[in-house]
């Protein structure tokens, strides 16, 4: 299983790297799971699909239906629930919507049911593609239990780049260990912004992993109120993204062989 | 009782037995294999789930020489009779026998379908009781699988090696519709019904552990959570049922088993072992918890809970407050302000945390006469619980309705007659534990004649065609503060405050007249 996290400042194109991300893994056959973990995003839009309910409200119901659940078992309870009314089954893919935060009460205990199900859940998915917001409460909560990559999105402007910084120390201050913090730079229209995305990768510690031209294409499909995966074959934001999925593809036969040296090192010690 | 006994199979419908022994099976059997999704495309058919009504598990208990150990039967088409994609009834069976196998123990057994059968691989197994949903994949069948008693052959192989007191099992897996729609209703049904009954006939003294729950430990360090059968969580969330389930998967995990030891107070609700665990747990904050009592050592208040009950000591009686209400309760204070003085794990007389589940309780408070003691609680609570309320309580419990202040409260009481005013005798062994309001029943008599002659003092004024009058409280003649209001003009007397630099909170404050002599 490789959890690839996707965040960023609002608006900078997180979600246009996200979907495009699960849309080129899923055509290579992987069993993927995207999660969109940013209640101000819209994922499935970006992938042109319709989900109606989310981890959210199973979890309203939960706390709803709890004292009428009687004798039965909870976890298997709230399990079966997420299974069959907040995963949703698309081809290619699986999707889940983490939507609306808590409203009042304690919600400790339908949580740590949650993490436990999820536990089990998304490590059967070769691919986990998780569209966080800049906090990255998911995994600060341990409701996914770490990420092996960081993706952070940023376009040139200062509350984009300082966005980008701030992930960076937060994902130190949480000790979570990523395998790698990667940088794209997104609607870069210059030679001399590219040089200060290249500037700020460098100078903050960050992979830089592409960097995304403005597309007039993309603009377009957003104000036709279209989703992102129909982009044209020909446009450059298409061909690039489809490298950064190509990376993440190899990347994991590469972990799959450290792994494989590690198992090996075990046994003959 | 539901007589437990083995299903009759009717005759005409096709039935496969399979009693020898599967010595390899076509599938890999491993825990990695929990939280297995097969997926729609993945599928080669659904057992159960959304688009079937006949489905459910049911373990029964059965004497020995009934059990035919390893058996299985299968009612109904199998696997290689059934057509890719589409949805069958389902129903699995298990006869279990063995020296410590009491009905009780069914639905713990039951449960363990769930685990035992995510063990096979391209299995799927979702749900409980007459919801279950499981699907088989493609691969699966590809790999060889052929027929459910290959997954029967295997799940009663982990319950038999992973549940060592079961000696004997038997399955009988059912396909068939009709006879999963007849089992389902006349035995399933009637069976699970009959345990739910149970979990309210199961009280504290029936068990030998309590549960513990750490989930909010970290913003309320000195909380002891103690989950027994007759005081579920706090927060609602965890009964002693949802204990025992968590701490069996995970002894190591938030949710602890604590033996309760002996009993040192049965109507308090005091154990030895669990003043231990108190003490032990709130850094020896706490030496005693008493579960069922409001005054002495009351349950600590984690900050999660539901509801809060409050001391309002003017009618000696409770009330109680839930999260929801956004009003203030008689004493003027709000549930968010009561919570800021108990919360974070404290144990403090006179305020008490608890969830919503344990008005069902039938130790509810016993210590301090329960229900007999309750005042006042806002009418969306009262109405969520009113079916716990003993029938002759249920009218003289105050909601915001009937009153908003101490006074009103008082004048409520005494209407209705409440058992505070006399003295309340608790229930549980007849024993008279308060006074009564005695100096206030005076107090009261004399109160009313004040009233009495505000009122006839009022009435002449209105007779009186004074111009704004009439407008005003024509329903209400009488408005109690106004008796006070030249006490509060006398007070200042004599006073005199100096405070600089000071920051001060105050969440009530309540002047009185001083006490003459």
């Amino acid at each position: 299983m490789t959890v690839i996290a996707v965040t960023g400042k609002g608006g900078t194109g997180k979600t246009l790297v996200s979907s495009l991300l699960i849309y080129f893994i899923s055509r290579s056959g992987y069993k993927i799971l995207g999660v969109d973990a940013d209640p101000d995003s819209n994922l499935p839009d970006a992938l042109g699909v319709e989900v109606k309910k989310t981890l959210g409200d199973v979890k309203e119901v939960f706390q709803v239906s709890r004292d009428k659940i009687g004798s039965m078992n909870k976890e298997q309870w709230l399990e079966g629930m997420i299974y069959s009314e907040a995963i949703y089954e698309f081809e290619g893919f699986d999707l889940l919507v983490m939507g609306r935060p808590e409203g009042e009460g304690c919600y400790c205990f339908v949580n740590a049911l949650l993490r436990n199900i999820l536990k089990r859940m998304v490590r059967h998915y070769d691919y986990v593609i998780v569209d966080s917001e800049a906090g990255l409460e998911i995994f600060s909560r341990k409701t996914i239990e770490s990420a092996d990559y960081v993706v952070v999105v940023t376009d040139t402007s200062k509350k984009g780049l300082e966005t980008a910084r701030r992930i960076k120390e937060l994902s130190n201050e949480l000790k979570l260990k990523f395998k790698g913090m990667y940088l794209i730079g997104n609607r870069i229209t210059s030679e001399e912004a590219e040089k200060k995305i290249r500037d700020f990768a460098i100078s903050e510690g960050f992979d830089l992993l592409e960097i995304l031209p403005y597309d007039e294409r993309v603009v377009d499909l957003d104000i036709r109120g279209e989703p992102v995966v129909n982009l044209s074959e020909d446009s450059e934001v298409y061909k690039r993204m489809m490298r950064v999925a190509d990376h993440f593809l190899n990347i994991r036969i590469l972990d799959g062989v450290i792994e494989w040296q590690k198992s090996l090192r075990l046994k003959s010690s | 009782m539901v007589e437990r006994k083995r299903i009759e199979i009717p005759e005409g419908v096709k039935v496969k037995e399979v009693v020898e022994e599967i010595k390899e099976f076509p599938f890999d059997i491993s825990p990695m294999y929990e939280g297995e999704r097969v997926r729609k495309d993945d599928m080669y058919v659904e057992l159960g789930g959304p688009n079937v009504k006949a489905k459910f598990e049911l373990v029964l208990a059965l004497p020995p020489d009934q059990v035919n150990d390893g058996k299985v039967t299968i009612v109904g088409p199998d696997l290689d009779e059934m057509e890719e994609g589409k949805s069958y009834p389902y129903a699995m069976i298990y006869y279990i026998a063995g020296e410590q196998i009491e009905t009780d123990l069914e639905p713990v057994i039951e449960r363990r379908n769930h685990d035992f059968q995510n063990y096979i691989q391209g299995y799927m197994h979702l749900n409980q009781r007459y919801e279950i949903w499981c699907r088989i994949s493609k691969s699966a069948i590809k790999k060889g699988l052929k027929s459910l008693a290959e997954i029967a052959k295997a799940t009663m192989m982990l319950y038999k090696n992973e549940l060592p007191f079961i000696e004997k099992i038997e399955a009988v897996y059912i396909t068939d519709e009709a006879l999963v729609e007849k089992i389902l209703k006349e035995v399933a049904m009637p069976i699970y019904e009959e345990r739910d009954k149970r979990v309210e006939l199961l009280h504290d003294e029936d068990v030998d552990v309590f549960y513990s729950c750490t989930l909010c430990q970290s913003f309320a360090p000195t909380n002891v959570c103690i989950v027994s059968p007759d005081r579920p969580s706090l927060c609602g969330a965890i009964t002693w049922f949802d204990g025992r389930a968590a701490a069996r998967v995970d002894p190591e995990g938030p949710i602890r088993e604590v033996p309760k030891g002996n009993c040192i107070d049965p109507i308090k609700g005091e154990y030895d072992k669990i003043n231990e665990f108190a003490a032990r747990e709130s850094g020896g904050e706490y030496t005693r918890i008493c579960l069922h009592s409001f005054f002495d050592a009351p349950h600590t208040s984690c900050g999660c809970f539901e509801v809060i009950g409050f001391y309002i000591p003017e009618v000696d009686g409770i009330g109680f407050v839930h999260r929801g209400y956004t009003g203030t309760a008689p004493n003027g204070l709000t549930f968010s302000t009561m919570a800021g003085q108990t919360g974070g794990g404290k144990q403090m007389v006179g305020f008490l945390g608890i969830g919503i589940a344990y008005f069902r309780s039938k130790k509810f408070l016993q210590a301090d006469g329960g229900w007999y003691r309750v005042v006042w609680m806002p009418k969306e609570l009262k109405e969520r619980v009113k079916d716990y309320i003993p029938e002759d309580m249920r009218d003289k419990i105050a909601t915001e309705e009937d009153a908003n202040t101490i006074e009103e409260l008082k004048e409520f009481l005494k209407k209705v007659d409440h058992p505070v005013v006399k003295g309340v005798v608790r229930p549980v062994d007849g024993k008279k534990i308060t006074e009564g309001w005695k100096e206030e029943v005076e107090e009261v008599k004399e109160e009313v004649k004040e009233e009495v002659k505000e009122e006839a003092a009022a009435a002449p004024a209105q007779v009186t065609p004074a111009a704004p009058m009439p407008v005003q409280q024509p329903t209400a003649p009488i408005q109690l503060p106004a008796i006070q209001m030249p006490q509060v003009q006398a007070a200042p007397a004599g006073i005199k405050l100096i405070i600089k630099d000071a920051k001060i909170t105050i969440d009530k404050v309540v002047i009185r007249k001083a006490e003459k002599g």
